[in-house]
């Protein structure tokens, strides 16, 4: 039986992509299962997915899954919030939406298993239009680990999709082209970093009743990496009126000495407001 | 140019008492209205927040976004709790042990107001409490996942009402709550929306003032549940109020005012092509929802004039 855990955000259609994986699975007379595991997660939180494909018995097991054989993650900026590899088979895969070359993800994130690349954020641009990437990443597993055929998951999309099906076959299949996949390093696992949330109270520092005595604690939080497009403002058309400022929903556009605008990157989730709303124009949204 | 400068920031405070680092989704109109109703209530407030999408995403243990004393309640008693605060502030000031007077707050949405908490409101608006209820209404429950709530509007889909083949989404009309509230004889009722954020803070600014219950219903865009791109939540808001699906008026005393009104009012498909939730409506759904609005409308402006024409 092989284990899959999706790294992916909410509204980037991880839990589909699990499900159509499931899907063309069964089509070629496997056992699979798909299922999502969240909280209260929003639209850009990050979210957990979990498959298993068996090859000819059926799968007892109902619990998510701990120990991976393969591991994909959607989202680039992901890596840098959560140990993305956490109970990774030490023959398992990691496969990366990431604009980063083989080598240079090497040098931030090594272990003992293997590791496959593709840039599916600017083939999804390309091919759909949109930078959702869960199609086209199920077109790099395919690549990479041969779980199900490429034309098994046809298919499926065709279903889902109905009439925006074609760009995301497209999607997938030229993700299967430009996979790059590479063997084992060999080095002892390094994190890229020490990751939020590992300095959270234990339960014995809780106080009663849930009652939390720091004022606006959620400031440590970072919101900024649910982004995927960044509020650029051109300073030559902003006559400063703090319409931007006014209408933020995180309240985290600020007024620089000069008096201009400028979007607090830690939190911006890139909503766009600010910039639809620019009497003048003189905010541009800048992908990432 | 030099006089157009910094308008915005000298008309408010730059003090945010919800801090960012919430969870609300990217674009969300709710997040807006609760930053701009914390500008305008300021730091002298107890805030009593019912559970629902602000409640969830302003308050993951051990983070909480709130800069103001806040308490987390169910679903079906936020106004119970206010009118419980702002006893004990009562009774504890005529004892002579407590000297400050902070204003109680509650807040809720559509579902915590409409359908879940509503006894507990009718009860508190009944007794008098001097406490502001405000509504947060996003048209459905966006915190489970899109399911239909009283206020969710006609024709609107979600995931309890699809439309499909037969179903045309939600069967029944928005429950009107502001006319609820102004039924119960409380001194001030008004609506809101933070695509008029400085109607909206005005309003707030009131209802402090109020002694007694004051209700503010505040139409809050959703994106993830409208289905509509998050960059256009203020827009969406705009368009509501200038098609008369939701007129900003306020009810001080039983005395209705019109606060934005418009000579003609714009078509309400405006509003629907925008958003996902209405897009399977036929023509002659639109048509039948229009009439109501300009009917509705109609009512709302005699109302408020007859109050002109008294004075």
């Amino acid at each position: 039986m092989i284990e899959i855990r999706w790294h992916g955000r909410g509204g980037q259609g991880a839990v589909t992509s699990a499900e159509l994986l499931a899907l063309a699975a069964i089509s070629e007379g496997k056992f699979a299962q798909a299922f999502p595991s969240f909280g209260p997660e929003r639209r850009g939180a990050p979210v957990l997915v979990f498959n298993r494909v068996s090859p000819n018995s059926p799968i007892r097991a109902r619990v998510s899954v701990a120990h991976p054989d393969i591991v994909i993650v959607l989202d680039p900026g992901l890596l840098y919030i959560t140990d993305v590899t956490s109970g990774l088979k030490e023959d398992g895969i990691l496969v990366l939406n990431t604009p980063k070359s083989l080598v240079e993800i090497r040098s931030e994130l090594s272990g003992p298993w293997r590791l496959a690349v593709v840039n599916a954020t600017s083939i999804a641009r390309e091919m759909i239009g949109v930078p959702i990437v869960n199609t086209t990443m199920l077109g790099a597993l395919a690549r990479a680990t041969r779980i199900v055929e490429l034309d098994s998951l046809t298919e499926p999309i065709l279903e889902r999709f109905g009439a925006r099906a074609r760009g995301n076959v497209d999607a997938c299949r030229k993700a299967y082209e430009e996979t790059e996949t590479g063997e084992p390093a060999g080095i002892v696992p390094k994190r890229p970093k020490i990751f939020e949330g590992e300095e959270l109270p234990t339960w014995q520092e809780l106080l009663p009743g849930c009652v939390l005595t720091k004022p606006g604690s959620a400031r440590q939080y970072r919101t900024g990496d649910w982004r995927s497009e960044r509020p650029v403002w051109d300073h030559q058309r902003c006559i400063k009126c703090g319409i931007c400022y006014l209408f933020c929903p995180e309240g985290c556009v600020k007024q620089t000495k000069e008096g201009y605008f400028e979007a607090d990157l830690y939190y911006c989730k890139g909503c766009g407001i600010c910039a639809r709303e620019c009497w003048t124009e003189a905010i541009k949204m800048v992908e990432e | 140019m030099e006089t157009l400068a910094v308008y915005v920031p000298r008309l408010i405070t730059t003090k945010e008492y919800f801090a960012p680092g919430h969870r609300a989704c990217m674009g969300c109109g709710e997040a807006l209205a609760v930053r701009l109703v914390c500008k305008a209530l300021g730091r002298n407030v107890i805030i009593a927040n019912a559970t629902g999408c602000m409640e969830i995403v302003s308050s993951p243990l051990p983070y909480t976004s709130w800069e103001v004393p806040w308490i987390h309640t169910l679903f079906e008693n936020a106004a119970a709790v206010a009118s419980g605060i702002e006893a004990g502030i009562k009774v504890l000031r005529r004892k002579g042990k407590y000297s400050k007077k902070p204003k109680v707050v509650a807040m809720a949405g559509d579902g915590g107001t409409a359908d879940i908490g509503f006894q507990a409101l009718s009860g508190a608006f009944e007794r008098g409490h001097e406490f502001i209820y405000i509504c947060f209404d996003n048209e459905a429950y966006m915190n489970t996942g899109i399911q239909r709530s009283s206020a969710t509007p006609f024709g609107a889909s979600t995931t309890t009402s699809p439309a499909g083949k037969v179903s045309i989404g939600q069967a029944t009309w928005k429950k009107n709550m502001p006319a609820i509230a102004v039924a119960h004889d409380i001194p001030y009722v008004a609506t809101a929306c933070p695509s008029y954020p400085f109607d909206l803070m005005n309003k707030i600014s009131k209802a402090i003032k109020i002694e007694g219950p004051a209700y503010i219903h505040i139409l809050s865009v959703c994106p993830t549940g409208w289905r509509l791109p998050a960059d256009l939540t203020i827009r969406a808001g705009r368009l509501a109020v200038e098609t008369g699906i939701f007129p900003l008026y306020e009810v001080e005393e039983g005395k209705y005012v019109l606060n934005v009104d418009f000579p003609r009012l714009r078509p309400v498909e405006d509003y629907f092509k925008l958003q996902g939730r209405f897009r399977h409506l036929t023509q002659e759904v639109i048509a039948q929802i229009q009439e109501r609005v300009t009917a509705e409308y109609t009512r709302l402006r005699e109302k408020a004039a007859r109050v002109r024409d008294n004075e």
